[in-house]
């Protein structure tokens, strides 16, 4: 993984004496809340509806177990003991202290991390897909280019001051696990017939009020062009981007306002100006990066499925959790393994300072050292020897880190919600508890098969709800929380949004909703069919129907079935206005 | 209070950067034309009769439009709207680099001390602050960080370009 060099750590060490800066500057009355504002937030401190909150960088969710130590570390000593792992893949601490933060950062800087553009304006964290490096699938390794990215997105003299924020997500495998079609920039490498590593830019894509799906701008772009290309991009979009309202902020707005086609040819003409200057990228420096990316020592493992296979016989939930959570390896002996922090009444993405410092050293027993954080708020150990999968299986469970559930029902990505977020119209972790209790029968869930489940308190959509293939919006309607449910979204390869079924319902009827639409699942699906392939092959209407009945029962997830129709909000009005608009935007 | 910072000169590795400092403003910033010597004017009060005098745009101007006219003024100024308007930082960028501006590059309007060195690094390189206060912050954060990873137009090549001529490639490893 990147190491620093002098050059990096000097940088990262006046960060963290400017940000000090920064700070006394406030308290002295100096900048005033609207100045501060903007610089905390490219710091990543929020002021929340409790107390601050601040988003540490994790780029593309990659970190060693030092590293995850100090998160431990500042978890304990500036937190109540635990993180939150962010579906950007980085990790969020609460209640830290304003005056706090820059001792924090010059935590975070001497083992190398920082808070840089974590939240505002700016270029965020790039993310890809938390297997890269390792996964059996994966074309070209998608991590040098995401670095060489932040460090070209960091601190840049023109583009961090844009008109929203901007996301960026490469992938390089053949299945798509970070989601570019739902970013700002998708972008895809691939090898050519010559074996010449190649480009394709999506644009436009994101979540929030207005779901858009990106759109292909740019084709098979050779490597060297890389920056350029990206650097007229983001002129086009930090010139006619509109500044007026920040919900029409975004890229997408401006895609879809200039047409794909149109944006498009912007983007060349500029690009004509810098392809060939100094904005190049030449493959010595490719070729210096991707030096730091370098297999680990691997030793000469055998593939230990025989050995796996009695194990997996005799123990239920290990076979359960070997077939959900443990990923296929591009060496042999090898597995990559998810941690799931998908336990029944914890909020997901959470994790203790306790729990942190336990991955940290089996990252070094069973690793090289090495951890990763999925968009799906879960945490990864890239490199654990297949003999050992059952003894770190146990240490897992010991640690509420065990769960078979990785892409089933209840490893739902779910945001903070109300609880703690200043934005949110409603709560989104007693949502997710409430259907993790629902639904914990594990045999059940295994039976359902993979299932993503997004949660959003609001309609900035940090949940990602319009992608789940089930999804949940809290609404406030009247001042009261309720909760949109949609199905048929999407987040990989053939990424579609979801489709919102009617009027929304209240918390305590959320599981009996849910439990409603897999039972038209289950009855519908044919043979091994994946509950989105049946919703895309039946339509949206039988699951309408059920779920607005005032006649059925519910089977799913409960041993005795009831009859809930008679609280269900159906006939409770008209739905608030801004659900009408967020149904036509979609 | 007007600070200004030394031109551009050729680059050397490891150059100190040049100190801005706080100087007399002898520019006058009108509102409306007819432009006069000594005076910044309006774009279009400018055009008009450009002699001896300076010209001020918004941020979002077409630069491609203007430019070819604005490099023959002694000073351009640049008006940032907003404090988080990027779009000035780009004009700049361009006028410099893609129409080889050589003369003042002024931002004012909203300029709080610390967006100064973006605007800086994009080619201005004079800055109207609110007060002294705030000129001497600025000169402090214009100089605050030593480098930056990408090329600008205060330093066109990238930091990885300038790793082979220093001796600080070393990796610094964290155990």
């Amino acid at each position: 993984m990147y190491q620093y060099n002098a050059f990096d750590q000097r940088f990262v060490e006046e960060r963290v004496e400017q940000y000090r800066d920064q700070t006394n500057r406030f308290l002295a009355g100096e900048l005033n809340e609207n100045q501060f504002q903007q610089l905390r937030l490219r710091n990543g401190l929020y002021v929340q509806r409790l107390a601050p909150m601040l988003r540490i960088a994790v780029p593309y969710g990659t970190f060693t177990a030092t590293q995850l130590r100090t998160l431990a570390a500042i978890a304990r000593d500036y937190d109540k003991g635990y993180g939150h792992l962010s579906t950007r893949q980085n990790m969020q601490v609460n209640w830290p202290q304003l005056e706090a933060v820059p001792d924090i950062l010059a935590r975070l800087a001497a083992v190398q991390m920082h808070c840089i553009q974590t939240s505002g304006s700016c270029i965020r964290n790039v993310t890809a897909d938390q297997f890269a490096g390792v996964a059996a699938d994966e074309v070209v390794d998608a991590r040098p280019y995401c670095e060489i990215i932040r460090q070209w997105s960091t601190y840049h003299p023109e583009f961090d001051w844009l008109p929203r924020k901007f996301k960026i997500a490469v992938n390089g495998a053949t299945t798509d696990r970070a989601a570019t079609h739902v970013h700002d920039i998708g972008i895809r490498v691939r090898l050519d017939d010559d074996g010449a590593r190649r480009f394709d830019f999506l644009v436009g894509g994101g979540l929030g009020r207005t779901p858009v799906v990106g759109k292909v701008i740019r084709e098979g772009l050779p490597e060297q062009h890389l920056l350029s290309y990206l650097e007229a991009i983001l002129r086009v979009y930090n010139r006619y981007g509109r500044r007026d309202n920040k919900y029409k902020a975004r890229i997408k707005i401006l895609v879809r306002a200039m047409t794909p086609g149109k944006f498009r040819e912007q983007v060349d003409a500029e690009w004509e100006h810098l392809r060939g200057g100094p904005a190049q990228l030449p493959v010595s420096e490719v070729e210096r990066i991707r030096a730091h990316f370098e297999h680990p020592p691997y030793e000469q493992l055998p593939d230990e499925a025989a050995f796996l296979a009695v194990e997996r016989l005799q123990n239920r939930s290990f076979n359960a959790w070997m077939r959900h959570n443990v990923a296929p390896h591009r060496r042999s002996g090898y597995a990559i393994v998810t941690l799931s922090t998908k336990a029944t009444g914890v909020p997901p993405g959470d994790v203790t300072d306790e729990q942190m410092d336990a991955v940290a050293s089996w990252s070094e027993r069973f690793g090289f050292g090495e951890i990763r954080i999925s968009h799906e708020q879960n945490l990864v150990l890239p490199d654990v020897r297949q003999r050992d999968l059952k003894t770190l299986f146990d240490l897992a469970c010991e640690a509420m880190l065990g769960q078979a559930n990785a892409g089933l029902l209840t490893d739902m990505i779910c945001c903070p919600g109300g609880d703690f977020c200043a934005l949110a119209n409603a709560k989104s972790i007693p949502i997710a508890e409430a259907i993790q209790r629902r639904f914990d029968n594990y045999d059940y869930l295994h039976d359902l098969g993979p299932i993503d489940l997004n949660i959003s308190g609001c309609m900035n959509a940090c949940g990602h709800h319009h992608v789940g293939h089930i999804g949940i919006l809290g609404v406030d309607k009247r001042g009261e929380e309720f909760y949109q449910v949609s199905i048929g979204g999407n987040q990989a390869d053939d990424a579609s949004l979801g489709r919102i079924l009617g009027p929304s319902f209240s918390r305590a009827d959320v599981p009996d909703v849910i439990g409603r639409i897999l039972d038209v699942y289950v009855e519908k699906r044919s043979d091994g069919e994946i509950f989105l392939d049946t919703v895309r092959r039946i339509g949206v209407e039988p699951f309408k129907q059920r779920v607005y009945s005032t006649q059925a029962t519910v089977h799913a997830g409960s041993s005795r079935p009831k009859t809930v129709a008679a609280r269900l909000h159906t006939g409770g009005g008209p739905p608030a206005p801004r659900i009408e608009k967020t149904v036509r935007a979609g | 209070m007007l600070v200004k910072a030394p031109p551009k000169r050729p680059e050397r590795a490891g150059a100190a950067a040049a100190t801005p400092t706080m100087v007399a403003d002898r520019w006058a910033l009108v509102e409306q034309g007819p432009a006069r010597p000594g005076q910044i004017a309006p774009l279009e009060a400018w055009l008009e009769s450009p002699a001896g005098a300076g010209v001020w745009v918004e941020g979002d101007a077409p630069v491609e439009d203007v430019a070819p006219r604005l490099i023959e003024a002694p000073v351009v100024a640049v008006r940032f709207a907003a404090f988080a308007d990027g779009r000035g930082l780009t004009f700049g960028k361009l006028l410099r680099t893609r129409y080889d501006f050589g003369g003042e590059l002024r931002a004012f309007g909203e300029i709080v001390p610390d967006l100064t060195e973006y605007m800086y690094r994009c080619g201005f390189d004079a800055f109207v602050l609110a007060n002294r206060r705030q000129a001497q912050a600025a000169i402090a954060c214009i100089q605050r960080m030593s480098d930056h990873y990408q090329g600008s137009f205060r330093q066109p090549l990238p930091a990885y370009r300038r790793f082979a001529e220093q001796p600080q490639g070393a990796v610094a490893r964290h155990s």
